[in-house]
Formats: C-alpha cells, sequence, structure tokens
C-alpha cells in the first residue's frame, strides 16, 4: 500500500497533541520547512526521522504508515479503474486521498453510489430477462392486450356484424380487460413485495434473532474476553455453530462493546459474498471479484476443517484468519450439501489469537488493483 | 374451394378474433388450445396455413414448428407469439417459419399476411 498518506495522518496526530509544527521539528531534529512539506505529502518519511516522529506523538510508527485511508484509497483505484480513460494518474490516489480527502470523499462517494446502482440495474435487468414469474405476468397481460385490441378494431371497424357476434365480443372485451386489471394488480403486488425487505439483512451490525437468544450480547463479550476470543470454546460454551460465534464475534464492535474489531466475509460455494464486513485496512470489494487466495475460497475444499492462517495484502499488513466452511442446510442422503465458507480476520498485531507458524501467504483484494506480478491467481489484468 | 387454416392457440378470445377475421377473409378455419394435441389436427386437416403461438399448454410451440416443417408437404406456419424477443425470433426462422409476428397485431395486418402467404 503507498505511504504517502503518512504527512497527512502526522499532521493529524501533531494537531490533536497540540504540538505546533516549529515544536514537533525541533523535537525531532529536523527543519520546520522540512516537516511542512512532509505533512503536506511532498517528501517520503521513513526509518529514523519516523520513528523519531511517532516517539514525540507517542504513537506507534504503524499508525502513521498503514491502513486509515486504505479503503478510501482502494475506492478511489476501483473508480479510476471503472472507466477507460487512460488519463487518470493511478499511481497519484493515495497522494490525491491525501492532500484532497473532502474531495476525494466526495468522488469515492459518488462512485459507490453509481456503483450500486448499476448493480441494481443488472440485477433489475437480469430479473426481467429471467424471472419467471414476470415472464409469465408480462406474457399474460399482452396476451390479454391483444384480444382487446383485436376485438375492439373489429367492433369500430366492422359495421355488418350480428347482434349475437357483437355481444359476443363486448363480453370479451369485459372478461380481458378484467384479467389484464387482475394480472396488474399481481404484478403490483409481487413488487410491493419485493421493495419490502422480510428477511434478516446482510449488512455488518446484522445478527439474527437466533444468534442473540442462543448468544446473549453482554454473557457472550463477556466469555469472548475470558477466553480470549476464541471461537472454537465459544461455541462450545453457548453450544452453537462457528458461523454463528463468527458472526457475534464480528459483532462485538459494532455494538459498541470493548473488543478487538474483526471483519468477517460469508459465501457460498458460488463465491457470492452473504455477508459482508471490512476492515478499514482490509476492504471488501463489493460486487464479486475478490482474490481468490483468501482462506475462505480455500474453506470450500476442505469442508468443516478449521483453518487458521495468516496472509499478506500487498501493502505490506498481515492479517490473522480463521476460516471453515460448514453446511447451510441439514445433510440428507441423496442431496449435495450446501456449503458457506465464513472467514473471520484481523490484523496481525491486534490478534488475541495465537499467530500461526506458516510464513504469510500473500493475497490481494482483487485482481484489477493487485500489484502483484506473476500471480497464478490472476483472472483479470491489474491497473496500476 | 377455401384454403384452410388451423389457429393453434390457448387464449379463447383471441381465437374467436382471429376466426372472425380470417372467416370473413374467406378462408376456412380451425382451431387447437393444446399443444400437444396440435400435430393431430395438422395432420387430420392438412391446412394450408398453421397460426402457431409459442406458449402452449402441454407442449412448446417450436417443438410444433420442428414437427411440422419435417413432414413431406409441410404447410406455412405463421408464428404469432408474445415472446417477441430477438432470440426467439432467430430460432423460429432456424427452424423454418414462414413468417414471425408478435402480439398484440393491428387486423389489417394479420390479414393482409396470411392473405400474402396464402397467394
Amino acid at each position: 500500500m503507498p505511504h504517502s498518506l503518512t504527512g497527512t495522518r502526522i499532521r493529524q496526530q501533531r494537531t490533536r497533541a497540540g504540538l505546533s509544527q516549529t515544536a514537533l521539528a525541533r523535537q525531532t531534529g529536523i527543519s520546520t520547512s522540512y516537516l511542512n512539506l512532509i505533512e503536506h505529502n511532498k517528501r517520503g518519511i521513513a526509518g529514523k526521522i519516523l520513528l523519531s516522529i511517532a516517539r514525540e506523538l507517542g504513537v506507534p510508527p504503524s499508525s502513521l504508515t498503514e491502513g486509515a485511508d486504505s479503503e478510501l484509497t482502494t475506492t478511489l483505484l476501483e473508480a479510476a479503474s471503472s472507466v477507460s480513460r487512460k488519463s487518470v494518474e493511478i499511481s497519484a490516489s493515495a497522494e490525491f486521498a491525501g492532500r484532497f480527502p473532502g474531495w476525494s470523499q466526495l468522488l469515492a462517494s459518488i462512485y459507490r453510489q453509481n456503483r450500486d446502482q448499476e448493480a441494481a440495474i443488472a440485477a433489475l435487468s437480469d430479473r426481467l430477462t429471467h424471472d419467471p414469474f414476470l415472464a409469465e405476468s408480462l406474457h399474460l397481460m399482452l396476451s390479454n392486450i391483444t384480444a382487446i385490441r383485436s376485438t375492439a378494431e373489429i367492433l369500430t371497424t366492422v359495421e355488418d356484424i350480428t347482434a349475437d357476434q357483437r355481444r359476443r365480443f363486448d363480453k370479451a372485451i369485459h372478461e380481458e380487460s378484467r384479467r389484464l386489471s387482475d394480472a396488474t394488480q399481481a404484478l403490483i403486488g409481487y413488487f410491493d413485495k419485493e421493495a419490502t425487505p422480510d428477511g434478516p439483512s446482510e449488512t455488518p451490525d446484522s445478527v439474527s434473532e437466533e444468534d442473540v437468544a442462543s448468544m446473549p450480547l453482554e454473557q457472550f463479550a463477556t466469555s469472548a474476553a475470558i477466553s480470549c476470543y476464541n471461537p472454537s470454546a465459544l461455541a462450545t460454551e453457548f453450544r452453537t455453530n462457528l458461523h454463528a460465534v463468527f458472526r457475534r464475534l464480528a459483532n462485538l464492535r459494532v455494538a459498541g462493546l470493548q473488543a478487538p474489531e474483526m471483519g468477517l466475509i460469508i459465501t457460498n460455494a458460488a463465491g457470492q459474498t452473504l455477508h459482508r464486513q471490512a476492515l478499514s485496512e482490509f476492504p471488501l470489494p463489493r460486487h464479486g471479484n475478490a482474490c481468490p487466495l483468501w482462506p475462505v475460497f480455500q474453506g470450500f475444499s476442505q469442508p468443516e476443517r478449521p483453518m487458521q492462517d495468516l496472509i499478506e495484502l500487498p501493502g505490506g499488513i498481515q492479517f490473522t484468519t480463521l476460516t471453515i466452511a460448514l453446511p447451510h442446510s441439514e445433510i440428507s442422503f441423496g442431496a449435495p450439501p450446501d456449503y458457506q465458507s465464513a472467514m473471520l480476520f484481523l490484523p496481525l498485531d491486534q490478534s488475541p489469537w495465537p499467530t500461526p507458524p506458516q510464513p504469510a501467504r500473500a493475497v490481494g483484494i482483487s485482481c484489477r488493483i493487485c500489484p502483484r506480478k506473476n500471480c497464478t491467481a490472476r483472472s483479470e489484468e491489474t491497473v496500476l | 374451394m377455401s384454403k384452410r387454416i388451423l389457429i393453434v392457440e390457448d387464449e379463447p378470445n383471441i381465437i374467436e378474433s382471429l376466426s372472425f377475421l380470417l372467416d370473413r377473409a374467406g378462408f376456412d378455419i380451425s382451431f387447437e388450445q393444446d399443444g400437444a394435441m396440435a400435430m393431430n389436427r395438422v395432420l387430420n386437416l392438412t391446412p394450408d396455413l398453421v397460426i402457431l403461438d409459442v406458449m402452449l399448454p402441454n407442449r412448446s410451440g417450436f417443438d410444433i414448428l420442428k414437427d411440422i416443417t419435417e413432414l413431406d408437404v409441410a404447410p406455412h406456419v405463421l408464428m404469432l407469439t408474445a415472446k417477441g424477443q430477438a432470440r426467439d425470433r432467430q430460432t423460429a426462422e432456424e427452424i423454418g417459419v414462414t413468417r414471425f409476428m408478435t402480439k398484440p397485431f393491428a387486423n389489417a395486418e394479420i390479414v393482409a399476411a396470411v392473405q400474402e402467404i396464402l397467394a
């Protein structure tokens, strides 16, 4: 991950600490003008100067160089890669985010809105094409309209028509009009039902009623802290499955409790994201195209086997992950099991779990914005 | 002798209006509402033209069209359907339809098409 936002973070921390540029520059042994250039991301910073500034500000060096704006930068990269214009300065995305955070947030917000609307349009288009109820309804309505139009045209253009025939055509128009009305009402009812969410939300802070009942929040939070956030122990204690425990653990911080901030992704075997809870340092693509090397996808090759992994994003930040694929519905003979894989993750330096002995596996966010070369899992060219 | 037309269509009011129009234009009209029975009617009636819907009870109009085109002496087929998508038209043309028209239709248009096919 580019470090060109480091200056912005130094400026934020210095302001927060109530220090002037002159004072911090003097304490760290550099000139005020040089610190000014650093704070405006016009000079790189590393090594002794970085350590010295971090010490004077009373913060870990990593907090100045990592993470906080990576989701914003990633979104800007996604926005740049979504258009075919070659003139976008992709390499300067982090600098842009650092120097113009307000404009960057606005651009990212517009891009996300646009992307979500495109996805909604694509989903609606797909629905119009393939939804059996809509296809049947439209066919029925077109048949009604055809009969009404043809019959009405006969009644208005043909003069030598018998009274009996006229009555039959009048009756046909009446019948078809009523059917058309019924079909229209059914269609409206269908869309009204679709517009009203009637299932559990997939938003990050959603925990099912079943989860709430089986793992009361306060009790769960206490047990989680005592067990060092050990999902296996919690699953045993609360007599529930590991996916439910993962959801509850990821929900603790959202619920405002003291706990490590954890991200969570749950997917089905088709790779569709069923639950998405990103971390600022670990953004999750909103519409698929995630890195296939994530342990959550490896889970399907070893169903029901708990896996603990260490992964490293291109910026160098490492994450501990816990992954397991579990059957979503009851297993029965003669029917293939429907597995869902869940991956709980958090930065290695915040992890309450033992560090996995194996070296970190290099992964990305998604191929389009992944700078890794010679990756055998790459499915499309990077824009970087 | 009047040319014979078989209407294969499941909507009775469309059958009624088509029969009225084509009868007045001088054709001999029969109809069938069940897709599974359509080929029997074709074989028994030996019509000059089949006006064929696509979405029928028990059998698809495309399957019926395929069977008709495989007859030694095949009648013309005018496919008249609410399924007006390009791929449906392409499928019908690949099988060998004489004319493909979509619902809803103008009465004059359908009568003109039939007269042209049977001229």
